[in-house]
């Protein structure tokens, strides 16, 4: 699979690069950024997947998060894939509803393999996410494909979550940002779900952090979350964290969830803890 | 040619007591004055300026044996007596050897600058010839010598000189392609078979001018050495400069002070002096004055007699019979007074003897550098020996002139037969008291003595093996620290070793044998719950290690305030050791159990519960409607934090060097939280049991790993 570098940028003794590339899964092309940390340039690094939230590409979170000094200090390459197949961009797929809202459709591909029509064909985003996309780092980038882990914010928060969560031992940590814990239960969820999955809600159970916890039978996992206490996304019950705890707790699944005083669901909150979660994520992928 | 040399000088070796005869004209009017010895020493100089410049470009000397031969002639001929000076100097400048010996006689005489403007060769031994020249006082043929040899060294031209034998001209016609080593110079072939060069040893040109290379060599090496001694010396005689300096500096404080000190006392003998003139006067006068008075008293008790007797003579008889009886009596009585006529005090003062002999003395001996003050000897500094060496400091006046000092030693540990005091017992290690962490041990002792000990030691060795601890040699002692005053002593240690320590009282009858040993292992942090900050309703165990807090039935009651143990918060606080860096130690708690652990000034209010206020931080579970919830308070605030798993061991990790108190769950690696706190004094770990129940923390923990990331 060829790579088109778009953009590189040095940034912290380290490369920020934005490449493109024909995806199988989501039949278009697709771009990502990643992250080279200065070690990358002697030795195979660990890697750490970034899954944006609703409306974002792969710009919001390499240009507004800061996150490059604490990658580039710990060694971790970061990779950040966007939010849904872009396919009006180059005139490949031209879905039918795609642009008409900001939570659905593009910039909302909600990290599942869609199931309904017109979507099926491209918005397979959590297949693209969980084995193409990394068969493709793996591939062209000094990365140790034994040690990635996943995390996001928001829709991405979700995103890393579920895939966490399908899929035991394959990532070392997780963590995120204002997640959305329960989408079955919350409107963006069930739009979604209901777009993209069609309307038997036991399909949606596979995608929701909380129900999976809930049967989740894999080995240890150490969560952290933190989140805006002044977000509205969790005053308008979009979230519902609480819901995952109760279930984290009941299966002893070990989360850390700060609810951090005066912050909102932007970019700001993520910039003020993205040091901490990279750490977080350092501490086992570097052990 | 030698024996001829020899000869010319020879005659003149009578001469020299005639030198005073020449005329003075024969020098320049600059040297008119100056008498033969300084011409000669002038002479000499030119001649040796000369001598070097031409070995800078010296060519084929051989023969300095020859030159040895020719410096000895003219020391004779000098009458020099510093031989020496001469010889050595000729013989340093390596002049080039052509010799002097293969010139026909009558270039001795002669005077060919020309030929050494030419060949500077050959004007080595011109110049001597020269020299030699001078040795001809008598003839005024070698007067003319010596005037031209001196318009020669002031540089005149050469061309009026003419030359008697120039191989070098017959060089400008045909080369010369052999070297006759006898003669030094380079001939033609043919040449040999000439007169002069018959008997001569003659070799390629080749081999001479390689030789030749050869001396110019040496000599040039010879000269950088001489550049550098030279330069050696210029900086040599720089710090001398400053030296000089220094010392003036020193001499003028010296002699200031002394002068200063002289007049002081001068100054204070007149003082004194004045003052007891000044005294003397003063008592005289007081004695005159005394005397001045009692005349008037006299004088008045006469007149006043006199007053009544010649009132008395104009009385009528019969009062004037009474009266005169009585006054009578009174005249014989007043006349018997002895009136004391005799002044009292003389005028005249006494000479005063000056006593100025201990000016004197201070006068002598501004001179002499006095000896300089007993320096002052440090206290030694605990930490400071061995157990085969001690480390002496000690300080000086800095107005003393110190050349060296002396240090001497002996030893008094070994029993004197005068010694009346035994030594004292072995101290007792309060083993269960001993704090650490991976770099500094603090240990404290009881004396082990009812007598108070002069100081204590406390020696540490290695402990490489379980059997180390039985060895007594003082040789594998790692460190001992002397002179402690007090029963407790803090000591820097390597991290991650086993220590065995010892102590011993010290007194003026010795040291006493070593204490019983306690080991001492730098992993982690040591400390133990100290009981004495346990609030009534805890017991904490005999390791104190354990807090364990009993049901209570009867209520509580109020606890009178204390500044030592807590009394509302059912706390207490160990006893860590006070040394900044980090330290790590863990506690294990019950699920169940609502608690306090974390860290507080060592003042903070016992009468506050743990995080309430701004001297004590800690994380705090409590455990109700089957719900955990957690606090990390501080100041009263807390972030709100919720944990899914609760932490059955809490790992704390305290740094000093970041500010920060982190938390975690150890059986899961998992960070809880991290408080970011300004230690501006030591903290000690603090532990609460809010319900019955116990907590037991555990020491001497390597921090994990995962913890390194905080």
């Amino acid at each position: 699979m060829a790579l088109k570098q778009i953009s590189s940028n040095k940034c912290f003794g380290g490369l920020q690069k934005v490449f493109e590339h024909d995806s199988v899964e989501l039949n278009c092309k697709m771009k990502f950024a990643v992250y080279l940390p200065p070690k990358a340039e002697t030795g195979k690094c660990p890697a750490l997947y970034w899954l944006s939230g609703l409306t974002c590409t792969e710009q919001n979170f390499i240009s507004k998060s800061g996150y490059h000094q604490s990658a580039s200090e710990h060694g971790l390459v970061v990779i950040a894939p966007d939010t849904s197949p872009h396919c009006f961009l180059i005139g490949g797929c031209n879905i039918k509803g795609e642009d008409e809202s900001w939570d659905f459709g593009t910039g909302a591909g909600f990290y599942v393999d869609a199931t309904e029509d017109p979507w099926k064909t491209n918005y397979r985003m959590y297949s693209y996410v969980t084995e193409e996309l990394p068969q493709l780092i793996n591939a062209n980038f000094p990365v140790d494909p034994q040690r990635m882990s996943i995390f996001g914010h928001s829709m991405g928060g979700h995103g890393a979550l579920i895939c966490a969560l399908k899929n035991p031992g394959k990532y070392k940590s997780v963590s995120a940002f204002a997640p959305i814990c329960n989408p079955v239960l919350c409107p963006w969820g069930k739009k979604a779900f209901s777009g993209y999955l069609g309307t038997d809600q036991s399909k949606w159970k596979a995608y929701d952090a909380t129900h999976l916890v809930k049967s989740y039978p894999g080995s240890q996992l150490d969560i952290l979350i933190d989140q805006g206490k002044d977000d509205q996304f969790l005053l308008d019950g979009q979230l519902l964290p609480d819901n995952f705890i109760a279930a984290c707790t009941e299966k002893k699944i070990p989360v850390v969830f700060r609810l951090q005083e005066g912050y909102d669901h932007s970019y700001y909150f993520i910039a003020t803890f993205i040091t901490d979660h990279i750490r977080h994520h350092a501490k086992y992928l570097n052990a | 040619m030698e024996e001829e040399s020899g000869e010319e000088l020879g005659l003149d070796r009578s001469t020299p007591k005639d030198f005073h005869f020449y005329h003075m004209d024969l020098y320049d009017s600059e040297d008119r004055l100056h008498l033969f010895p300084e011409e000669n020493t002038r002479m000499r100089k030119v001649v040796q300026a000369e001598m070097a410049n031409e070995s800078r470009g010296a060519g084929d000397g051989k023969a300095q044996r020859d030159l040895q031969e020719e410096v000895d002639e003219l020391v004779h001929l000098y009458g020099l007596e510093d031989d020496h000076e001469l010889g050595d100097e000729f013989v340093d400048e390596n002049i080039p050897r052509t010799g002097v010996s293969e010139y026909p006689p009558y270039m001795m005489k002669r005077r060919d600058p020309a030929r050494e403007q030419r060949d500077w060769r050959l004007s080595g031994e011109a110049a001597e010839a020269e020299d030699l020249g001078f040795g001809g006082w008598g003839s005024a043929g070698q007067c003319q010598d010596l005037r031209e040899a001196y318009r020669y060294t002031h540089g005149r031209a050469s061309e009026e000189y003419e030359c008697y034998v120039i191989p070098e001209e017959e060089d400008e016609e045909e080369a010369a392609d052999v070297f006759c080593v006898t003669c030094k110079t380079p001939i033609r072939a043919f040449q040999k078979v000439f007169d002069e060069h018959k008997e001569h040893e003659v070799i390629p040109l080749n081999e001479a001018l390689e030789s030749a290379k050869d001396e110019i060599h040496k000599n040039m090496y010879k000269l950088e050495k001489q550049i550098i001694e030279m330069e050696n010396f210029a900086n040599h005689l720089e710090e001398v400069f400053i030296t000089v300096e220094e010392n003036f500096g020193k001499q003028e404080q010296n002699f200031e002070s002394h002068y200063n000190e002289i007049l002081e006392t001068l100054a204070q003998k007149y003082e004194e002096k004045i003052q007891a003139l000044g005294e003397k006067k003063k008592e005289k006068l007081e004695a005159l004055y005394g005397q001045l008075v009692s005349c008037g008293e006299n004088l008045d008790t006469c007149k006043e007699l006199m007053e009544t007797i010649e009132e008395m003579c104009h009385e009528e008889k019969v009062d004037f019979i009474k009266d005169a009886v009585a006054m009578a009596d009174r005249l014989g009585k007043f006349l018997k007074t002895k009136t004391d006529v005799e002044i009292s005090a003389q005028p005249e003062f006494e000479d005063q003897t000056l006593d100025f002999s201990d000016v004197e003395q201070l006068m002598g001996s501004i001179n002499t550098i006095p000896a300089p003050s007993a320096p002052v000897i440090n206290p030694q500094v605990p930490n400071s020996a061995t157990g085969s060496s001690v480390r002496v400091c000690w300080s000086l006046y800095s107005d003393d002139t110190v050349e060296s000092y002396q240090l001497s030693y002996r030893p008094v540990q070994d029993s004197s037969p005068g010694t009346d005091q035994a030594a004292p017992s072995p101290p007792i290690i309060k083993t269960k008291e001993i704090r650490s962490c991976e770099e500094a041990v603090l240990i404290c002792w009881e004396s082990g003595n009812l007598n108070p000990v002069d100081s204590y030691t406390v020696e540490l060795t290695q402990a490489e093996s379980p059997e180390a601890s039985g060895v007594t040699d003082s040789a594998s002692l790692y460190r001992s620290v002397v002179g402690i005053p007090t029963c407790e002593s803090v000591v820097q240690l390597q991290p991650g070793r086993s220590y065995i320590i010892y102590v011993r009282a010290l007194n003026m009858g010795g040291p006493s044998v070593r204490s019983e040993p306690a080991t001492v292992h730098t992993i982690g942090s040591y400390f133990r719950l100290n009981k004495d900050t346990c609030h009534p309703w805890l017991t904490i165990s005999e390791d104190g290690l354990t807090a364990v807090r009993s049901e209570r039935r009867t209520p509580a009651r109020e606890l009178s305030p204390s500044d030592t143990h807590f009394t509302r918060c059912v706390a207490v606080m160990g006893n860590l050791i006070p040394v900044r860096g980090h330290h790590y130690w863990e506690v294990e708690v019950d699920e169940h159990l609502d608690y306090r652990v974390g860290v507080a000034f060592a003042d903070v209010r016992k009468q506050e519960d743990l995080g309430a206020n701004c001297l004590s931080w800690c994380m705090r579970h409590t455990f109700a409607s089957s719900r955990h919830k957690y606090e990390f308070l501080h100041n009263r605030t807390t972030p709100d934090i919720r944990i899914t798993v609760p932490p059955k061991k809490i790992g704390i990790l305290l740094d000093y060097e970041h500010s920060k108190l982190s938390f975690f769950n150890v059986d899961l690696s998992q960070h809880l939280y991290t408080f970011s706190c300004q230690l501006h004094e030591f903290v000690h770990p603090c532990f609460s049991l809010e319900k019955p129940g116990c907590l037991k923390v555990h020491n001497g923990i390597s921090m994990p790993k995962h913890v390194t990331f905080y």
